[in-house]
């Protein structure tokens, strides 16, 4: 079974008549990794976005079937819930809520809603210490609230680290190479890969080859206007890295 | 000025002109309307021991270990105290209309004098029982010796209808520490004037925390007077308010000498059609060099019905200071609930993280850990009694 379809989907700003997403669709299946690249514009966040269920956006046409279900039927949490996490490109801080407690309450908020029994305290110190050690991520930083006062690389691995105890079945990275330098993208990279399994599904969303050297992508798809343009395997990357979007996105208009 | 406004019956049963919203430092508590029925002073209310000891169970430190002070009904409850009256006299001249009514109507109250350092806390609870409405007036006066240590809790409570008005005089001698914490948990019928008259000594540590939740109708004044260097004051706040509540802080912060840093911090959480006021007034006196003085008010408004008016002052003399203040309202932040969400965390617990977070910033204050813990815990429940309401 495809664990994600998007099918001719259409969206606009709620408050815009103007579509971003126009006519896309995408199918996705267990393991496999899908890079999507595009220009700045292409609308490749409001993608994210509408995925991850943020208000703000209006479906106007198709629709998006998640493991069988009416993903935009669902809010936001139930979607988390059921296996979608989007890593953010710009993670938000929240003052006041400690990152410790913050990955606890989320955790066992994903599942008391699958009917699965919440995790110890120790069994959750365990789990995350391992997973936290795996990405550079300091006891410190798990004590401080939820990114605030990170640096841009530490924003990063800590989105990678709520993926990792989250565990999702499809992961959905927004430019997580945005404002990483290369030890640091290096790092996040194997964090992600690490995650790599034959039942999780990656959704690779990036403007640039660079990324895509690290985390190797078994589709390529190249966004313009709200429409998938042209889809390939890997070299497809590459191609763009040497003759940019120009190409693609004239042919699109 | 003298006013002609005819004396309403709430007035008649004072025997006071109430404060009204001509008066700038009362304009948004306009006592005269929000006051609306006849509470007499000076009323002989009896109560059993199962009243107080089922009141008393309700004060959020019942699990702290404290040595209690008990006034019930305006009067010292020997039997439930562990805490006996010392000789201290009242020495501060305050004359707005809060202190005046509390001379004339106090029946009793707290006299304490602290020396060395004094480890346990001792909590100071004043009861109101449920009967007739009346004014229940207490007026109390604590020193702290110089040198001395301590951690007054101060915990209000009640049921049914009553006016509850309080005055603490505290003076904190040289080289002292005092952690005051006041819960002010009344009845939700009941209405609560009270002023804090606080002198702060040299080299003193003070730390003051009120937690505002429980009246329909709270004013709360404080004065903070600084009159020896190198003193170190916070001073801060949470209301938690919903319904119709009204509640008013009005502080004043003195420094009269040089080289003190005072922090004003609160946090408001206003629901339904709740009301919150901050006013806080920062005096820096001529001569009043390298003060350190910052205020700050935040509010949040859960509802579109909630308010909150903030009214920051600063009167500087001196020319080598730092001060400054800062307010904000608004509601939650979108961002934040979504990315919470996002993370699988339903709305609502979504939600209540976030309100626990902003008020705990002010609980911080609070350097105990048993009584910031009971505080936490308090929010908590009032966020998730106040959600399956709404």
């Amino acid at each position: 079974m495809n664990l994600l379809d998007i099918n001719n989907l259409h969206v606009k700003l709620e408050d815009e008549d103007r579509d971003i997403i126009r006519g896309l669709s995408l199918t996705v299946k267990p393991g496999e990794v899908h890079a999507i690249m595009g220009p700045n514009g292409s609308g490749k966040s409001t993608l994210s976005y509408v995925l991850a269920g943020r208000a703000g956006y209006e479906v106007t046409e198709g629709s998006v079937t998640f493991k069988g279900e009416d993903l935009l039927e669902m809010s936001p949490d139930e979607r988390a819930a059921k296996g979608v996490f989007l890593a953010f490109q710009y993670p938000i801080e929240i003052p006041g809520v400690a990152t410790m407690q913050f990955l606890k309450v989320a955790l066992n908020a994903q599942r008391k809603a699958r009917g699965e029994k919440e995790l110890s305290t120790p069994d959750f110190m365990r789990l995350v210490k391992d997973r936290a050690a795996k990405l550079n991520v300091s006891q410190d930083m798990l004590k401080r609230p939820v990114n605030v006062g990170f640096s841009g690389g530490e924003k990063k691995r800590a989105e990678i680290l709520q993926m990792a105890v989250l565990e999702p079945s499809l992961c959905i990275l927004d430019e997580t190479d945005s404002g990483l330098d290369i030890d640091a993208l290096r790092v996040v990279a194997d964090g992600v890969n690490a995650l790599r399994s034959p039942d999780r599904a990656m959704i690779v969303i990036t403007h640039y080859q660079r990324l895509l050297d690290y985390i190797v992508p078994d589709f390529v798809h190249v966004l313009s206007k709200g429409r998938i343009v042209k889809s390939g395997d890997k070299h497809l990357a590459l191609e763009l890295e040497e003759k940019g979007y120009a190409e693609f996105t004239e042919s699109a208009a | 000025m003298s006013t002609a406004l005819a004396r309403t019956a709430a007035e008649e049963a004072l025997g006071f002109q109430l404060p009204n919203r001509r008066m700038e430092d009362w304009r948004w508590t306009d006592l005269r309307q929000l006051i609306d029925k006849p509470y007499p002073p000076r009323q002989k209310v009896e109560a059993t021991p199962a009243d107080v000891e089922r009141l008393l169970a309700s004060s959020l430190f019942s699990g702290v270990a404290a040595t209690r002070m008990v006034f019930v009904n305006g009067e010292y409850d020997a039997k439930h105290s562990r805490q006996a009256n010392a000789f201290v006299e009242s020495t501060a001249e305050l004359s707005d209309p809060v202190n005046l009514m509390n001379l004339a109507f106090a029946t009793d109250g707290a006299r304490l004098r602290i020396e060395g350092n004094v480890d346990t806390p001792i909590e100071l609870v004043f009861i109101s029982t449920d009967a007739a409405a009346r004014t229940v007036a207490t007026r109390n006066v604590i020193e702290i010796a110089d040198d001395a240590s301590a951690t007054i809790i101060e915990t209000h409570l009640g049921e049914g209808s009553y006016l509850a008005s309080s005055v603490m005089e505290i003076r904190i001698g040289h080289n002292a520490r005092l952690d005051r914490i006041k819960v002010e948990l009344e009845s939700h019928d009941a209405v609560h004037l009270a002023h804090a008259h606080v002198v702060v000594g040299r080299n003193v540590t003070f730390r003051d925390f009120t937690l505002t939740t429980g009246a329909r109708l709270n004013r709360q004044n404080g004065t903070f007077r600084f009159i020896g260097e190198f003193a170190d004051a916070k001073v801060a706040g949470a209301y938690l308010l919903a319904g119709k509540q009204h509640a008013d802080t009005a502080l004043i912060v003195d420094h009269e000498v040089p080289n003190c840093a005072s922090r004003e911090l609160f946090k408001c959480v206003m629901d339904d059609h709740a009301r919150g006021i901050f006013q806080g007034k920062v005096i820096v006196r001529r001569g009043a060099q390298k003060t350190d003085g910052k205020q700050s008010s935040h509010a949040l408004l859960l509802s579109e019905t909630a308010e909150f008016d903030a009214k920051p002052e600063l009167e500087i003399y001196a020319d080598d200071v730092a001060c400054g203040h800062g307010a904000t309202s608004g509601d939650l932040n979108h961002d934040h609930v979504f990315y919470l969400k996002s993370r699988g965390i339903p709305e609502a617990e979504a939600k209540a993280l976030l309100i626990a977070a902003f008020v705990g910033e002010a609980f911080d204050t609070v350097h105990h850990d048993g009584i910031r813990t009971a505080l936490e815990d308090f929010a908590a429940r009032w966020l998730s009694d106040h959600r399956r309401k709404g």
